[in-house]
């Protein structure tokens, strides 16, 4: 068996006495698509911000690829191949679509250069064309990121993500706010995604994630109480319990 | 040097921290709350120093500038805040910098107008002239009052934010107006209590300080600076780290021009980068806002 | 307030994108004619200096977004070391011009480095804090600086290099000199914003966040920003020390920070016209208002306010709005 992509080994995070997320362990193999679901407060945002490199971990390590992420700043996550997707859309507002995709692709290849002519980099048009493409905004390139519609900026926000590359792709909630057609769209999209690369996805949408994931990570309480298939996590009795909020054991 | 030199110059670092501290308090509750830093603070203080010399001028009496100018000058503020800052709400943080600063520049100019360039002196009150022999030194009693009456300020402010539901609402911070509309609070009436209240306490640093120095219209400029200062070494929003910062950057510079009176100025500025390299937060800050 | 650069798409070449493209020539063209324009030679190289100022602090605040309150330490700097080269030690006013960036320079990589640290309000304060420090030492470094009278002695009246010889002391040949200094420095300053690091800085002006889940080194490259426009303010203050061949304290205090604060947002941060157009109202409305009273002052700081209300966008960056809006 080769190695995971992402093992995470007893991580957890702290603010103040605030325990947010303890003695998670999982590790996450390639091209499958995982969800992290959780009722509100679970620990969710906290341990998808552990696995982009916004929060330290307080406790536990991670690895990617074998390597020991721990003091890794956050802005070397993306070089390493991991990108994130925002809960709050999180684009740059006052650029155009295409060039909101196109400085995400830059990243990768020049970041200090002050004397050439930034237009000369023109694979960074075509990886942009290609990013805009994938979420379906390609006739949307010239408009200003700020004014596009609710769904269209969603999709955007994966575009920026996706031109990176990665190899472990994490939506936090990408249909967040939008309505079912937006909502069939943006997972036909993550369906296509997930041919290529590994997803970890927070959703709420319970439908949605039951069809899409190969395996479900439920959090309750800042802790892993369930690891499995859909089909193994909807028949889980503890899992049952949190959800229908029966017997809430776990304070 | 003598040990009775050392604690009258510590004691007028004290003096100095305490006028330091209103105007660091006035600055870091405004910001609290409104999430607004007042670059016109330092000229509201040197306005307030004018309002004070004017109404002791008409009136004859210190007292009643000691009382109206801080008053006056904090409806002022909420005026201010009424017309000018309460159309930047919704705009980016810098904005209403922006245009305190604008104000700030106004009002210096507006005061060399009605008053002259030139400073004018603040003559010490007689009920409060000379000095006090407290068995360890000879102590201006002046200085003793300016630090009384901040003290009973702190204690005052300190009362009203512990014990009251407008302290409540100040002290949660919360800029989040729908909070604050779910809790039932008239956010707006909030927001120009506090300005007017930041305003009126950097105006009653200005009449206290007034007595101490000349009265001009760039004495509002240094002190700004030195606001700025301790609201970084204390951190913004802290009430505790106003005075504590307060009083060390008053006592530092006062020790300072003690031992090598060229350093004075620059000495709180160094402190200022010593804090930023080890706790950019500030002492008592929360770590994330700074 | 919102900056925008590259925003407001409208018709195929909106008159932006041809003014952006022909920024540089347009620019030194203008200033080209603008000692037939202004009043008087002094006001003209005044405009070129401030202006020039105010584009190296439009690079860190309209393209950067960081308010810096701090900008008068490195004009102020680099007046004072161009005047103490040649003052003091006779250095060739070439040398002095170079040393002088450099003091700049390096003095806003260490502010840079200091205030950074802090985010969002804090970095205004602690630059301004940071820059009264510079104040103050030069200040009490009288012996050096001439403290309160400001230096002197440093009077250049022609210049030399590589066999040519200029008059300095003629106001209009002084002005079409130091010109050359300033397009040079617009045409830099255009090449950064053109460069691949423009839209680095842009990017964390709009979302600093994203910029840096984008793998952007966020602090690192509003290090280099910030050292950059602080170099562009040093070489203005060379040329000013050079222009008036005295060097007031006052250039260092942070109310010169503040007008070179207002000159920007007057003209339109974030936009390559915008400061040199700022710094052109600002000086001629000083020009003009303090004909008929000294307190100038008043009514420059009430149109700053106005201008915040109403108009955050400047006189250019309005203008550009209302054309592409029509």
């Amino acid at each position: 068996m080769s190695a995971p992509l992402l093992a995470v080994e007893n991580i957890g995070r702290r603010f103040g006495g605030f325990v947010a997320l303890e003695g998670v362990t999982a590790s996450f193999a390639s091209n499958k698509v995982t969800a992290v679901i959780g009722p509100n407060g679970a620990g969710k945002s906290t341990f998808f911000n552990v696995l982009s490199g916004v929060l330290p971990p307080s406790t536990g390590t991670m690895r990617f690829k074998g390597r020991d992420l721990a003091g890794t700043p956050q802005h070397r996550f993306a070089h390493l191949g991991i990108a994130r997707s925002y809960q709050i859309t999180n684009i740059f507002p006052e650029l155009s679509v295409h060039e909101n995709v196109r400085v995400a692709a830059q990243a990768f290849r020049s970041r200090y250069d002050i004397w050439r002519d930034r237009a000369a980099l023109t694979e960074l048009d075509d990886k942009a064309a290609a990013a805009l493409a994938a979420v379906g905004l390609t006739h949307r390139g010239s408009a200003t990121a700020k004014f596009l519609a609710h769904g269209q900026q969603r999709a955007l926000e994966i575009a920026i993500a996706l031109v990176a590359d990665p190899e472990l792709l994490l939506l936090d909630e990408p249909t967040a706010g939008m309505g079912p057609e937006e909502t069939k769209e943006m997972i036909a999209l993550i369906e296509k995604l997930a041919a290529e690369r590994t997803i970890l996805l927070v959703e709420h949408k319970m439908k949605m994630i039951l069809g899409l994931s190969d395996r479900i990570l439920v959090l309750h309480h800042g802790r892993l109480i369930a690891d499995g298939n859909p089909q193994q996590i909807q028949s889980d009795p503890e899992v049952r319990r949190v959800y229908l909020g029966q017997n809430d054991g776990y304070a | 040097m003598d040990a009775e030199l050392i604690a009258m110059q510590l004691f007028s670092g004290v003096a100095l921290g305490a006028i330091l501290i209103m105007v660091a308090l006035g600055l870091s509750i405004i910001f609290g709350m409104l999430g607004v830093v007042n670059f016109a603070h330092g000229a509201l203080f040197m306005v307030g120093a004018y309002a004070g010399l004017w109404v002791a001028s008409l009136t004859g009496s210190f007292w009643w500038g000691l009382l109206v100018a801080p008053v006056a000058i904090g409806l002022f503020g909420m005026a201010i805040e009424r017309v000018l800052i309460r159309p930047l709400y919704r705009r980016s943080v810098d904005d209403p910098l922006l245009l305190t600063f604008g104000l700030g520049y106004v009002l210096v100019e507006a005061v060399r107008i009605a008053f002259g360039s030139d400073g004018i002196p603040f003559p010490t009150p007689p009920e409060l002239a000379g000095v006090a022999d407290l068995g360890i030194g000879f102590f201006p009693i002046y200085r003793l009052f300016v630090v009384g009456v901040v003290a009973a300020v702190l204690i005052l402010v300190w009362l009203c934010l512990e014990k009251t539901r407008f302290g409540l609402i100040v002290r949660a911070g919360a800029r989040d107006p729908l909070i604050m509309r779910v809790l039932g609070v008239d956010i707006a009436g909030v927001w120009l209590l506090v300005f007017g209240l930041g305003v009126g306490l950097t105006a009653l640093g200005g009449v206290l300080a007034a007595p101490m120095r000349n009265v001009n219209p760039e004495m509002g400029s240094l002190v700004l600076a030195e606001a700025f200062v301790v609201t970084v070494i204390g951190g913004m929003g802290s009430l505790v780290g106003a005075v504590v910062a307060g009083l060390l950057v008053g006592v530092a510079i006062s020790m300072t021009a003690l031992f090598a009176p060229e350093m004075a100025t620059i000495v709180m500025f160094a402190l200022m980068a010593l804090v930023l390299l080890v706790r950019p937060q500030g002492l008592f800050g929360k770590p994330g806002r700074a | 307030m919102t900056l925008s650069a590259q925003s407001l798409d409208a018709g195929p070449r909106p008159l932006r994108a041809r003014l952006a493209a022909r920024r540089v020539p347009l620019s030194i063209l203008a200033l080209c004619l603008l000692p037939w324009i202004l009043p008087s030679e002094a006001l003209a190289v005044n405009v070129l200096v401030y202006g020039l100022v105010a584009v190296g602090y439009n690079l860190l605040f309209g393209y950067t977004g960081l308010l810096s309150f701090g900008h008068a330490a490195f004009f102020g700097t680099g007046a004072y070391v161009t005047g103490i080269a040649i003052g003091r030690f006779d250095v060739p006013w070439f040398a002095a011009l170079a040393l002088g960036v450099a003091a700049g320079g390096a003095l806003a990589f260490v502010i840079g480095l200091l205030s950074i640290r802090t985010r969002g309000i804090y970095f205004s304060m602690v630059t301004l804090a940071l820059s009264q420090l510079v104040y103050y030492i030069a200040l009490q470094a009288s012996s050096w600086t001439g403290g309160e009278n400001g230096l002197r002695g440093f009077t250049v009246s022609e210049l030399n290099l590589f066999g040519w010889t200029v008059d300095f002391l003629d106001p209009v040949k002084k002005y079409y000199v130091i010109m050359v200094f300033a397009a040079a420095a617009l045409w830099f300053v255009s090449r950064i914003l053109n460069s691949p690091f423009g839209s680095v800085i842009e990017a964390i002006r709009e979302n600093e966040t994203r910029a840096r889940a984008c793998g952007y080194d966020v602090e690192r490259t509003k290090l280099i920003s910030f050292t950059l426009s602080g170099l562009i303010c040093a070489l203005a203050g060379t040329l000013f020390a050079l222009h008036l061949a005295i060097v007031p304290l006052d250039i260092l205090h942070y109310h010169t920070s503040g007008m070179i604060v207002m000159m920007t947002l007057l003209g339109g941060a974030g936009s390559f016209f915008g400061p040199f157009v700022g710094a052109f109202a600002f000086l001629l409305m000083e020009d003009v208002v303090s004909l008929w009273t000294p307190h100038w002052q008043i009514v420059v700081g009430s149109v700053f306010i106005l201008f915040v209300l109403f108009l955050p966008k400047g006189i250019w960056g309005t203008l550009m709005a209302w054309r592409a809006g029509r």
